[in-house]
């Protein structure tokens, strides 16, 4: 591979990584305020969240490249405090990213958590665990394999992700520019030799990991099984 | 078949200061359904609460856990307030020491069965129950590396009543916890809630709505319907109370006692029964009644016949004499209430009997029963 493609898969990496790691900590209690959630507003926070999926990503990039320009409120407030511009920098393409794979995180916890229900916390409760006790001791171990998923689902479509760099991070190499990037600039200079290689380093990549995914998630079932049944025989009492 | 454990000092200290009273003044409204309880429930031995499913057993006993968060009032464990809303008070579940065994025991899959007994060993505060000794007495040393999934039914209830009870509560919550068992499995976890009651002090409030399981092991019993207590009171008076208004769909009419055990074998296979200095009852012998000086049995009202004389002449063992108290008619059948030797019995006879034999109140009459009348189950 040559210097400035390992520098875009670098940057790739870094993304997606930093992006996981926020993606599962804001994804977590919104996964788990969703879940509870028994208000009519329930469906439009949905909404909004799987908005990503369907929407394509040029829009939601051009909304946030007019956010972070510096003439609105949110790149103006993130100028005045790290002194930088927001637009074309490796944190708006981080941002960016966040939004974009959001519903991949949320989503798999969200569903976790419903299955999950409230039988095991107020049993976990009446033996006196609190509630931050309760998520590590009982839904943490008990749903592990969907934070797994949500967390592999969330890297890989990162690394995938294309529209809303283009149009936020624009293409500066060891800032923005990364491997979908590197791989459509190959293909508008007729370079196909490269183009190939970045493509089917990316297919293998994302074929890999959802592999996994699904590998990972075959033998949990028998245990899914047993637990929604406990939940059914609870609606009766 | 489980000896009753010999060595109480150790763990009866730990519940020594044990509460007294449980006292309840609250409102639940729903949309379809209201509970409205003002009861101070002294806090001793075993107490029933039987009653509909839809009569708010469970609710109640989620409102004391704090499982039960749309509620007006006022709940006092021994001088502890659980809950005071007018006051803003809401202790929350893990703040009770409040215990609760589920119907359906919610184990925890990803645990062993003695890691869902540390869990709650972990997280106890006084830690002054050997675990040991707790795995001794739910008998689970031979299981303790099961996952829970591999376990029965009943062994499931086991380690969820050891789990609860390693949380060392004050309050012991039973929300139907044998339902979903077969016969053996239910007698043996009511001999242990009793053993555990007497070893650890630990009151229990137990829902069921099976009479036969509640006048095995409670000394008071809640009536509860609709969202209301009916009657509350010793077990034995309560179920009579309930033979002339209670639901025939949820309960058989039916003489309940508590007897001394006066011969354990007689030598034909009947256990003999004190009623009276002279008048005995037969049972047919069990083993489990061996280890035990009194017994609590009860006679369905439709088992026991009546006569005019004595017969003397019968296969049937039992025969008591007395004098009727009350006849009480019900559609094609009369419930008739004899006193003898200070005990009541009620038996159930056909209108036709009734008017064949020209019954009236204070008439002198005999009881017949089979030994095998004489029931601690309903097999």
């Amino acid at each position: 591979m040559i210097n400035s493609d390992l520098q875009a898969l670098i940057t790739t990496l870094e993304m997606a990584a930093l992006t996981t790691v926020i993606l599962l900590i804001i994804g977590t209690p919104l996964a788990w305020y969703l879940a509870k959630m028994t208000s009519r507003f329930k469906v439009i926070i949905e909404a909004v969240v799987a908005l990503p999926l369907v929407l394509p990503p040029t829009v939601l990039g051009f909304y946030l490249l007019i956010a972070f320009s510096p003439e609105h409120l949110p790149g103006q407030l993130w100028q005045q405090t790290t002194g930088q511009q927001l637009a074309f920098s490796f944190s708006a393409i981080v941002i960016g990213s966040v939004l974009y794979s959001l519903p991949f995180v949320v989503q798999p916890l969200q569903k976790a958590f419903e299955q999950l229900g409230d039988s095991l916390l107020e049993a976990g409760a009446l033996l006196g665990a609190g509630p931050i006790d309760r998520f590590f001791s009982i839904v943490l171990p008990l749903t592990k394999a969907s934070f797994i998923t949500a967390a592999s689902l969330g890297f890989a479509h990162t690394v995938g992700e294309f529209g809303v760099i283009l149009m936020i991070g624009g293409n500066i190499p060891g800032e923005t520019r990364v491997l979908s990037i590197a791989l459509f600039d190959h293909v508008e200079a007729f370079d196909y030799a490269r183009a190939h290689l970045l493509a089917i380093s990316l297919l293998i990549g994302s074929m890999v990991i959802l592999a996994a995914i699904y590998w990972l998630n075959l033998p949990k079932r028998p245990q899914d099984k047993a637990r929604s049944d406990q939940k059914e025989s609870s609606t009766y009492e | 078949m489980s000896k009753p454990l010999q060595d109480d000092t150790l763990l009866s200290e730990v519940y020594i200061d044990s509460v007294s009273q449980l006292d309840i003044k609250i409102n639940i409204n729903y949309r379809q359904f209201n509970l409205t309880i003002q009861l101070p429930i002294p806090l001793k031995g075993i107490t029933g609460i039987f009653g509909h499913s839809a009569s708010g057993k469970s609710t109640l006993l989620r409102a004391i856990a704090g499982l039960e968060q749309t509620l007006d009032g006022e709940i006092t464990l021994a001088d502890k307030k659980l809950v005071d809303t007018k006051q803003g008070l809401y202790l929350k579940p893990e703040q009770r020491q409040v215990g609760l065994v589920f119907q359906n025991s919610r184990l925890f899959d990803h645990l062993t069965v003695l890691g869902n007994l540390e869990f709650a060993v972990k997280r106890c505060k006084h830690n002054k129950l050997s675990l040991d000794e707790v795995i001794k007495l739910t008998e689970l040393t031979a299981l303790l590396e099961y996952r829970v999934t591999e376990l029965s039914g009943g062994q499931q209830q086991r380690v969820a009543l050891a789990r609860a009870i390693l949380a060392e509560p004050k309050l012991l919550l039973l929300d139907e916890p044998l339902s979903a068992l077969d016969q053996h499995s239910k007698a043996q976890l009511l001999r242990m809630m009793l053993t555990i009651q007497k070893k650890l002090n630990l009151p229990m409030l137990y829902v069921s709505h099976s009479l036969d399981e509640l006048q095995q092991v409670c000394d008071t019993l809640i009536v509860m319907s609709k969202g209301k207590v009916i009657d509350f009171g010793n077990i034995h008076q309560v179920i009579h109370r309930l033979n002339s208004y209670g639901d025939a769909d949820i309960m058989h009419q039916q003489t309940s006692l508590s007897l001394p055990i006066k011969q354990f074998d007689n030598g034909h296979g009947l256990t003999t029964l004190a009623l009276s200095a002279k008048q005995d009852i037969f049972l047919l012998a069990n083993e489990d009644f061996e280890q035990q000086t009194s017994l609590r049995c009860f006679i369905l009202a439709s088992d026991i016949s009546i006569s005019l004389t004595e017969a003397s002449d019968s296969s049937i063992v039992n025969h008591i004499c007395g004098t009727i108290q009350q006849i009480s008619h019900q559609r094609n059948n009369a419930l008739v209430t004899v006193h003898c030797n200070s005990q009541d019995f009620f038996v159930m006879i056909s209108a036709f009997s009734l008017q064949k034999l020209s019954l009236t109140i204070k008439q002198q009459v005999c009881l017949q029963f089979k030994a095998g009348a004489v029931r601690t189950f309903i097999h």
